[in-house]
């Protein structure tokens, strides 16, 4: 915990730092955006705080539309009524065109309709996973203003599979967080083990805060599975591998992308981290997001080992050029029109930085289109508002976090093909 | 200044349905005695009652009977009673603190269920229920305005039945029971069929919540019943004052406004370098709000006011 309590003063400090800065290069106007983020939760902090790290350094690029931009954060307490208030404040009496958040869906999704959708404003999720958004987009009830820069569950299950197959594991047991996320994942993930043919053992849903998961460990050995999946967070997750381990489980893990904390390392012990493998949509091998990695270790003396982290910085950039390209008053219709001249393929590639971001606001004054290439890769947004991404796959090291295999968008796509 | 008002209409309607649950629970706790701890699922009860009645179908899921709306909210009502009839039957001989354990195990067991069971939408939740009277009324401030207005009359009636309720012999005899149940025995009354009607009645004015909080956001998921919820609805009824109507829809509106407005004014005054702590800045005052009511006015801000009976009342 200590080291939780260090990087987040750390972030605090940061952001002090930041306002210096902004104010320094303050302009003549402000256009508030909103941000409903659960800051009370410890991993929602970083996700705020890099939410506001982008917009600082849009400020720094001048500003958008003319203007500078100031985040209004409110916390969710991961409780809908909580958010869907604080998102209904924001619209109302902040008059914000752009909402950033929710995290988790069940807080996102009564956002979505019963405030950003009736009141046409924009809203950009760093981490929603849900397949419900698409759904509800398919029917057309978004009207277009939702977007999320968190691919859909069916990468990283994909992805999952794909390291079973490649280490050569014939029968797995998988444990999911019991929320949309895990269910989602889960569900996904024995699907597409069982498509390449290895043999998923058990199906356990993990609830949250437990005292022991003896029971349910004790269900997933009966199996005998030569590895185990966890789409588990950090804190439930350290739970259940100290009692599958200290059970006699074996050692052969494979994660979704919510365990890639060091927090989760240091409290499971790198002796027992040999082989696992986690899986991540969120880090392409391109300059753009080593430059971020860079440039967020710099800013938060320490590298960005949290879910949706950079994430939570591309939903925040390519909003933001959004509405720098939408104009001055744009509407969150405006603004969300605009998005696919920002995450435009071939449009003028611009890095993720405020010197991109100077670049961009160029382009996009030209009339012209860009490419964002941020900490994510060159997002793209298909219809409904979601995005697919290339992904990696990570191990632990004494170190820290290291990243295993790069695998593009070209093959995750051939692969999630071929197993349909 | 339209974005005010559009927020307090929005307001004022999400605390005139906690309100209304907030009702039942003084009924149930206030006039009764019998310590409800799992009100989230009388409440979870009348919400996916609510949006699987009057939803149209959806792949996977139970119900999409597409009734229509007043149908599909008395419906959502009926099942919290139901819910209640069946729990009460099993845990109404339990006292005070045993009943408070099993109800919330209740809660806990309604969670649960509907976040496992694919028919009832699992974790992802039921989503996608057209709001009534959407087309006519089109989805802006003139909605919500009329909506507020439909929940303001339903809390006006539920308020209305109750004060009556607890006016009349019947609502003597709540607190007899309440007092000393014995005693009330001794009088030829059966507390045990007076504690469940009780409690099957306070649990359907829960309901009656529930139903509108989920028309209200034309969403539901297991994230809506969390055990903080059945939290938030005591400190209203305790802060505002048990056994008082008027207190429990004071103390709503006033824990409520509370609850949101320290998020508010952390997000507007609290310097740059600690907004990031507000979450937890404001659970702590949330918190001395709570603990500072206990400690100096435990009677709640408006105390249950005793009288022998109606007629021994002086004027005023």
């Amino acid at each position: 915990m200590n080291g939780l309590k260090t990087s987040a003063l750390a972030i605090g400090a940061a952001l002090a730092f930041a306002s210096f800065g902004t104010e320094a290069a303050a302009q003549e106007c402000t256009t508030k955006i909103g941000a409903v983020l659960p800051t009370s939760v410890d991993w929602g902090k970083p996700i705020a705080a890099t939410a506001q790290y982008a917009v600082d350094l849009a400020n720094e690029a001048g500003g958008v539309a003319g203007c500078e931009i100031e985040m209004v954060l409110r916390d969710t307490q991961v409780d809908p009524k909580v958010g869907v208030d604080a998102a209904k404040a924001l619209v109302d009496l902040d008059g914000v065109q752009l909402l950033l958040g929710a995290v988790s869906s069940g807080v996102s999704m009564p956002i979505l309709t019963s405030v950003t959708v009736p009141a046409g404003v924009m809203q950009m999720s760093c981490c929603s996973s849900s397949t419900a958004f698409t759904a509800l987009s398919e029917e057309g009830k978004t009207n277009g203003l939702f977007y999320r820069t968190f691919a859909t569950s069916g990468v990283q299950a994909a992805v999952g599979a794909m390291v079973a197959r490649d280490e050569g594991y014939e029968s797995v047991a998988v444990f999911y967080k019991n929320d949309d996320w895990g269910q989602d994942i889960g569900g996904l993930v024995a699907k597409d083990l069982e498509a390449l043919g290895i043999e998923v053992t058990a199906s356990i849903a993990i609830n949250d805060a437990q005292a022991s998961y003896r029971a349910e460990v004790t269900e997933a050995l009966k199996g005998n599975p030569q590895a185990i999946y966890m789409a588990l967070y950090p804190k439930e997750g350290t739970q259940v591998v100290r009692e599958w381990i200290s059970l006699g489980g074996t050692q052969e893990m494979i994660a979704a992308n919510a365990l890639k904390s060091d927090e989760f390392k240091e409290n499971v012990g790198m002796q027992f981290l040999g082989n696992f493998t986690g899986t991540d949509t969120a880090s392409p091998r391109t300059d753009s997001a080593s430059a971020f990695v860079d440039a967020y270790t710099t800013r938060f003396d320490g590298p960005p080992n949290g879910p949706g982290l950079a994430n939570s910085y591309d939903a925040t950039m390519i909003a933001l050029l959004a509405i720098h390209a939408a104009g001055e008053g744009a509407t969150g219709a405006d603004i969300a029109a605009k998005i696919g001249s920002v995450t435009d393929p071939d449009g003028t590639p611009v890095s993720a930085d405020a010197e991109g971001f100077a670049a961009a606001k160029e382009v996009l004054d030209g009339g012209g289109t860009v490419s964002y290439q941020g900490a994510t890769g060159n997002v793209l947004f298909d219809a409904n508002g979601d995005v697919s991404a290339p992904a990696v796959t990570w191990v632990f090291s004494e170190s820290g976090i290291d990243e295993k295999q790069y695998i593009s968008l070209t093959e995750v796509n051939d692969f999630m093909a071929s197993m349909q | 200044m339209i974005g005010v008002i559009s927020y307090l209409v929005f307001f004022a309607t999400v605390a005139s349905i906690l309100s209304i649950a907030v009702l039942g629970l003084n009924l149930q706790w206030g006039n009764t005695g019998l310590f409800n701890g799992g009100v989230v699922a009388f409440f979870g009860a009348g919400a996916y009652g609510t949006l699987l009645l009057g939803s149209a179908s959806q792949d996977g899921l139970l119900g999409g009977f597409g009734l229509p709306y007043l149908l599909a909210l008395f419906g959502g009502m009926m099942i919290a009673g139901i819910v209640a009839w069946i729990v009460g039957l099993l845990t109404l001989r339990l006292r005070h603190d045993y009943l408070a354990i099993a109800t919330f195990g209740v809660a806990v067991a309604f969670e649960n269920l509907v976040r496992n069971a694919d028919l009832l939408g699992g974790a992802q939740g039921i989503r996608g229920f057209e709001r009534p009277l959407r087309d006519t009324f089109g989805n802006g401030f003139t909605y919500n305005l009329l909506f507020f207005v439909f929940v303001l009359i339903l809390l006006v009636l539920t308020y209305v039945f109750l004060e009556r309720l607890i006016a009349s012999p019947f609502g003597r005899l709540l607190r007899a029971i309440r007092e000393d149940e014995t005693a009330a025995q001794s009088l030829g009354k059966s507390p045990s069929r007076v504690r469940l009607t009780a409690f099957i009645a306070g649990s359907v004015i829960m309901g009656l919540a529930g139903g509108l909080y989920a028309t209200f956001y034309a969403f539901i998921s297991p994230q809506d019943v969390l055990p903080i919820l059945t939290f938030q609805i005591w400190a209203m009824l305790i802060v505002g004052g048990a056994g008082n109507n008027k207190g429990a829809v004071m103390g709503t509106f006033l824990i409520w406004a509370a609850w949101t407005a320290s998020g508010w004014a952390l997000s507007r005054f609290a310097p740059l370098e600690v907004q990031l702590y507000t979450g937890s800045i404001q659970f702590v005052l949330i918190g001395f709000v709570i603990v500072g009511m206990l400690l100096w006015r435990p009677q709640g801000l408006f105390p249950e006011k005793l009288v022998v009976s109606q007629s021994a009342k002086t004027g005023g």
